[in-house]
């Protein structure tokens, strides 16, 4: 647990320098999306410092109570305190969205850049089994893979990037293919240049940006299929706490215990929002038109 | 339209005023004072248009000359208020015929646009609306406008149609634009602005995206049907030499100010502003000495966004005085009917001119062939899995030589197979039969600067990069080549540390030249370098490519379809025609006594910047279109349009065959 | 035309076939095997033996795959484990269900998204970027909301506290009235998860299309903004828009899973539901190509519309 914490500040840390570096800092959406995510981000990190109930921890004396300052999302039906559950669920949707992005960011760029660059057979192979996983709706795509390879956290990842790699492959592809036809590659050409160094020189570096920009879309959307998920009985499984689960419990006792079900949701639109926000940021300041 | 003349409100400023001077006020038909146009960027606000007074008279044909960040395209969207955001007009009156259309609603200024006053847009390709059947971009306007039924509006645009120039017009008005080509496109547009009878005509670049000989004879057409209809015309272009065919009067704008303006006669033989003169010089004349360098102007436009205190040009100028940089000049009355805003009287002249510096002698050309296409052949296959299509001919059987230090010129418009036989020159593209034989490496400088380099990359990789690829030297060996190319293009080491981006064109240009040289090669393809840059930059790159010939001697293989700088820096020019070469020889000879009917009517087309010489000369532009290289006729290519042709032109192809000592050209008639 | 159709039938084609194939064989991935993964605990030895007999599990796997395909063609599905009625009878009973929400949703959505993105598109051209922004944040918000937390908080309020809306009861088509009254959260949620995105891509689309040329030449002769709006914007604007429509319909596959399972709506989203919960991996299978199969022919169905919109595809 405590290295999960760890690991979690590590990777924000990493990334914020990196932020600096392209001044992104500066762009309004940019800071909004930190505004909410940074705090998120540094609670769920401090949660075992805080005053809270632990997690797991049932109390059955005292169940079912509204949010209080002692409990300040309420209690479930068992007696566990819903903000602290809430905090680790948050770090397993954080986990599952970094994860998601990463391997589809991987996966999509390597394929993607050998289906658009070197086309023929390749291409034609690649993009007929992506065309096969896009034929699935996504969710169902998921479902459809943990009803088989079972729940749980890593299997949720698996299926998730499996719904999400054939999209990254595809964007990549169509970028490679505007970029092939440039005079600089001609150039490069011209000298004989490999196809590796074309590759690794000059069509990948100007292919990260707006795969980045995806990337961070794609991570979003990854918490909301891992909540819907956990949400139907086929994704994290209690107790271990999963936001999408968490609301699940509540769901019999909607009406007299709201809390349970609906604050955790707030929790999820905020990280899902400051992510979309944050790519959008990302993306105008990466936009050519605005370089001076 | 019948509005009362509006009494003089406001003073007019001494610029307007001396536009005054050169009008007869009681035919004056629109009256601009002090147009102020602005633009709000993220950079600040870009004032694009500064004080723009200008009159023109009924029936008079005015040009508005200037590069790119001069404003002129801004100035005509203002007049009709046809700005997007974040453009606006932020002050100045615009006058027709006595009302202000700056003052007007909407819906009042609805009333005049299309009606009173018609437009011709730059782009034919992106001006129509792609899902709109044209009689239905046609007819309606014509409707509203004249008031006639759907039937009459219809007939009334055939009429029209057919007036253009567009064969078959009844069949063609239910078609869609993209069936038709751009030059067709464009007689759309002037169809579509024309037949709504309008009193004044904008016409912003209509020319610009079109070939050579379209470009001729879309600017007769408008010229003539314009006086038909007793219409003015406000003609905006940034090419000067066009300007002398058809203007009665030339405004020249640089930095959002009209810099000089008069008579068309005045502005060619006596021009007054350094600029206009520069512009001027700096078009390879008819009868230039091959031997002296183009006169060039040094330096970029200004940024718009951060505007110099007192004249605009002053950076540029080469007899700049110290009043240029306190007080911005304002437009005086100069002789000649002229009106100038210089503070030196007289402008370049009152300097005396440089002898111009004769470039050194090209080192001797030998005869050793460098390189060599035989009957070089590309078709590009089209058919799809269920179609059968005909292939793209775009290379038909060219055979050249290009020998050592000399340079050839490849002539042609769109189509013609130029820019293919570049690719095939530096192995982009395989032939699909015939053979090239190069002794040594090619090289190419690209077209567009933009999109030439990998905008990731610093201008030192850029350049350096051939050599790294192929393993050229050790680090220190390559950074000190490097340094010695970024010098030999003319450009400070400093530059080495910048992204593209940061670079002008005409700098990036220099870049492609110095990354073209790394490895020395021994022949360097030049595709259409100059076209994408502005006029005032381009003779520095030709310059360049021409010293650089006489120094390194080089061999160059010069593409382009800009006649007078091929003529400059070519030894032999090949002129093409759908895929083959009709024409080849020595540049003088091909230029002075072309055999070829094809290489007379490019020539004709050429517009001279000498209004004289322009009324004198009885041009008949070619008629018809280009044709498609996917529809090649049987006998020779240019029959269709060839005023000579005969019947056994059309069955029989013909080859190139010498008439003069050095010249040979491809055809039956050639005399 | 001709030429694309056929082209792009020979992908759907191989991709159907893609689908298929991909299904029948990852079900065999299952660790153990499909029989004993139903069963679970519940049999064992002889009894398992016969179920793995009448799964058709013994057989080489060359001929599950094909008695597997000729089952989909033929439409013979077997039956659920559970209650044993054949899979194609509820299916039959679930489809109706099921699109009458989809095709409801797509109205409601698209009644709504339209003209707020043609809206906001005229504004963002304009420069009257306050409105817009807040417009495009609310509806970025809208967007990003759980589908599932939003069916949850609206039967928590509109059903529940408000009582407007029944959450439970039956759901046929005899009766129209309590039909819809039933059906009209789920279609209210799921719209409220597609509208954003529709009114966001018509928004770029419009917007675009107001800065292309030739509406600056139709402004030039004279046309009033508003009719320019009409007789070039959105003519061009409906080939992007029929492809958002068309992808809003596969999206709208995963949301129904969803608010059938919460206001228990007898879907085909439910079905699936059920089918996973009673191990029922026939079902699964079978509803799994189902929905795949439907997803790719909206696809095929939209880009063939698209086509036939567009003059310059169709000669």
């Amino acid at each position: 647990m405590a290295d999960q914490t760890a690991d979690l500040r590590t990777r924000a840390r990493l990334s914020l320098p990196a932020f600096r570096q392209l001044g992104m800092l500066a762009n309004q959406k940019v800071r909004v999306a930190f505004f909410i995510l940074v705090p998120i981000l540094l609670l769920t990190a401090a949660a075992p410092l805080l005053p809270l109930q632990g997690p797991l921890e049932t109390n059955l004396g005292a169940m079912m109570l509204p949010p209080s300052i002692e409990h300040p999302f309420g209690t479930d039906r068992m007696g566990r305190d819903v903000l602290s559950r809430t905090l680790q669920g948050v770090k397993v949707s954080l986990l599952v969205g970094f994860s998601v992005a990463l391997i589809a960011l991987v996966v999509g760029m390597i394929l993607g850049t050998l289906a658009g660059f070197f086309g023929g057979l390749a291409d034609r192979a690649i993009m007929t089994v992506v065309d096969i996983f896009l034929a699935f709706p996504s969710l169902l795509l998921a479902i459809g893979l943990v009803a088989i390879v079972g729940t749980g956290l890593v299997p949720v990842i698996a299926a998730i990037a499996m719904a999400d790699v054939p999209r990254f492959i595809r964007l990549q592809r169509s970028q490679v293919l505007s970029l092939r036809s440039r005079p600089f590659i001609d150039a490069a050409r011209t000298v004989r240049a490999s196809h590796g160094w074309m590759m690794t020189r000059h069509v990948i570096p100007n292919t990260v940006a707006p795969m980045l920009v995806a990337a961070s879309i794609a991570s979003a959307n990854a918490i909301l299929v891992e909540a819907s998920l956990s949400f139907l009985g086929l994704g994290i499984m209690p107790p271990a706490p999963s936001l999408g689960n968490i609301i699940r419990d509540g769901q019999i006792y909607l009406q007299q215990a709201w809390w349970i079900s609906t604050l955790p949701g707030v929790v999820i639109l905020m990280m899902a929002f400051s992510l979309h926000f944050l790519s959008d940021g990302a993306r105008e300041e990466l936009d050519p038109r605005a370089r001076k | 339209m019948g509005h009362p003349r509006a009494p003089q409100a406001k003073n007019r400023t001494p610029e307007s005023h001396a536009m005054t001077l050169l009008s007869d006020v009681d035919a004056t038909l629109l009256d601009i004072r002090d147009l102020r146009t602005e633009f709000a960027t993220r950079g600040g606000i870009v004032t694009a248009v500064d004080g723009v007074s200008l009159i023109v008279d009924q029936g008079e044909r005015i040009a508005i000359v200037g590069e790119s960040g001069s404003g002129k395209s801004a100035m005509a969207m203002s007049l009709l208020r046809l700005l997007a955001h974040p453009g606006r007009v932020a002050g100045g009156q615009v006058l027709l015929q006595g009302t202000d259309l700056c003052a007007l609603s909407e819906r009042e200024l609805n009333a005049i646009r299309g009606r009173i006053v018609g437009t011709v847009f730059q782009d034919p390709m992106s001006s129509l609306d792609p899902v709109m059947k044209i009689s239905r971009q046609m007819v309606e306007p014509i409707m509203r406008v004249l008031g006639l039924d759907r039937d009459a509006a219809r007939a009334e645009a055939v009429r029209w149609l057919d007036k253009v120039g567009i064969p078959d017009p009844e069949r063609r008005i239910e078609g869609y634009p993209f069936e038709m080509s751009g030059g067709m496109r464009q007689r759309v547009m002037i169809a579509m602005a024309l037949s709504c009878k309008p009193r004044l005509v904008i016409a912003d670049e209509p020319t610009t995206a079109l070939d050579v000989t379209i470009q001729a004879q879309i600017v007769e057409m408008l010229k003539d049907l314009t006086e038909e209809a007793g219409a003015a015309m406000m003609f905006i272009t940034h090419d000067l030499g066009l300007v002398a065919r058809f203007a009665h009067k030339v405004a020249v704008m640089y930095a959002g100010r009209i810099v000089e303006f008069g008579p068309v006669e005045a502005i060619f033989e006596k021009p007054q502003h350094p600029y206009t003169q520069s512009l001027l010089r700096t078009i390879p004349a008819v009868d230039a000495l091959k031997g002296s360098r183009l006169p060039q102007i040094p330096g970029v436009p200004p940024d718009m966004r951060r505007k110099p205190d007192g004249c605009a040009f002053r950076a540029r100028c080469a007899v700049a005085s110290p009043r240029c940089a306190r007080d911005e000049p304002v437009l005086a009355p100069r002789p000649g009917g002229l009106a100038t805003a210089c503070w030196v009287e007289g402008g370049l002249t009152a300097a005396p001119e440089a002898p111009r510096p004769r470039r050194a002698a090209a080192t001797r050309r030998e005869n050793r062939v460098i390189v060599e296409m035989n009957n070089l052949v590309k078709h590009f296959d089209q058919s799809g899995m269920f179609s059968a299509r005909p292939p793209v001919r775009a290379v038909n059987g060219v055979s050249l030589r290009v020998h050592k230090g000399e340079t050839l010129g490849i002539v042609g418009e769109s189509g013609c197979g130029k820019s293919t036989l570049a690719r095939l020159l530096l192995g982009l593209e395989q032939p699909t039969s015939g053979e090239i034989f190069i002794a040594g490496l090619a090289q190419m400088v690209f077209q567009d600067p933009t999109s030439s380099f990998n905008p990731k990359m610093k201008v030192r990789r850029i350049i350096e990069e051939p050599l790294v690829v192929q393993n050229w030297g050790d680090r220190a060996a390559r950074a000190e080549r490097v340094d010695e190319l970024i010098q030999q293009v003319g450009l400070d080491p400093s530059f080495l540390n910048r992204y593209p981006s940061q670079l002008s064109g005409g700098q990036r240009q220099r870049v492609a030249v110095a990354r073209a040289l790394a490895l020395k090669p021994s022949v360097v393809v030049a595709d259409e370098p100059t076209s994408a840059l502005d006029v005032s930059v381009r003779a520095q790159i030709i310059n360049l490519l021409a010293d650089l010939k006489a120094e390194l001697g080089i061999s160059f293989v010069f593409i382009s379809h800009d006649l007078l700088t091929v003529r400059y820096i070519s030894d032999r020019i090949a002129v093409m025609y759908l895929g083959e070469v009709v024409e080849y020889g020595p540049a003088e000879d091909v230029f002075a006594r072309p055999m070829h009917p094809y290489t007379r009517a490019l020539i004709d087309a050429v517009p001279i910047p000498d209004p004289r010489l322009e009324s004198a000369r009885h041009n008949a532009p070619l008629k018809g279109d280009l044709p498609s290289p996917l529809d090649l006729p049987e006998g020779c290519a240019f029959a269709s349009r060839c005023p000579m042709a005969t019947d056994l032109c059309r069955t029989d192809k013909p080859a190139l065959k010498k008439y003069r000592t050095s010249q040979e050209a491809a055809c039956h008639h050639a005399n | 035309m001709l030429d694309y159709s056929l082209k792009k039938f020979a992908q759907l084609f191989v991709t159907v076939f893609g689908v298929v194939t991909l299904v029948f064989f990852t079900l065999r991935l299952i660790p153990g095997d499909a029989a004993s993964a139903m069963a679970g605990d519940t049999m064992s030895g002889e009894a398992l033996e016969l179920l793995r007999e009448q799964m058709g599990l013994n057989e080489p796997l060359g001929r599950q795959y094909l008695d597997y395909l000729h089952s989909l063609i033929t439409l013979d599905l077997g039956d659920t484990i559970t209650t044993r009625i054949p899979v194609a009878e509820l299916m039959a009973k679930a489809l109706p269900v099921t699109l009458s929400i989809a095709v409801l949703t797509i109205l409601l959505t698209v009644v709504i998204a339209i003209p707020l993105g043609t809206v906001t598109a005229y504004m963002a051209h304009k420069g009257r970027s306050r409105m817009d922004n807040l417009l495009t944040g609310f509806a970025m918000i809208v967007d990003l909301m759980p589908s599932f937390w939003t069916a949850l908080v609206f039967l928590l309020l509109f059903s529940l506290t408000l009582g407007w809306f029944p959450a439970s009861g039956a759901v046929t088509l005899d009766d129209p009235a309590a039909f819809l009254a039933r059906i009209a959260l789920p279609v209210l949620v799921l719209s409220v998860s597609q509208v954003a995105t529709m009114a966001r891509i018509t928004r770029t689309a419009v917007l675009e299309i107001l800065s292309e040329d030739y509406v600056r030449t139709a402004r030039a002769m004279g046309w009033s903004e508003f009719r320019v709006l009409f007789r070039h914007a959105l003519k061009n604007a409906a080939l992007p828009i029929v492809t958002v429509i068309g992808l809003s319909f596969g999206n709208l596959l995963n949301g129904t899973v969803i608010v059938e399972f919460i206001f228990t709506i007898p879907g085909i989203g439910n079905l699936l539901i059920t089918g996973i919960n009673s191990r029922d991996y026939q079902l699964v299978q079978t509803l799994i190509v189902f929905y795949a199969l439907l997803f790719v022919t909206i696809n095929f169905a939209t880009d063939l519309v698209y086509r036939a919109l567009d003059p310059r595809v169709s000669f």
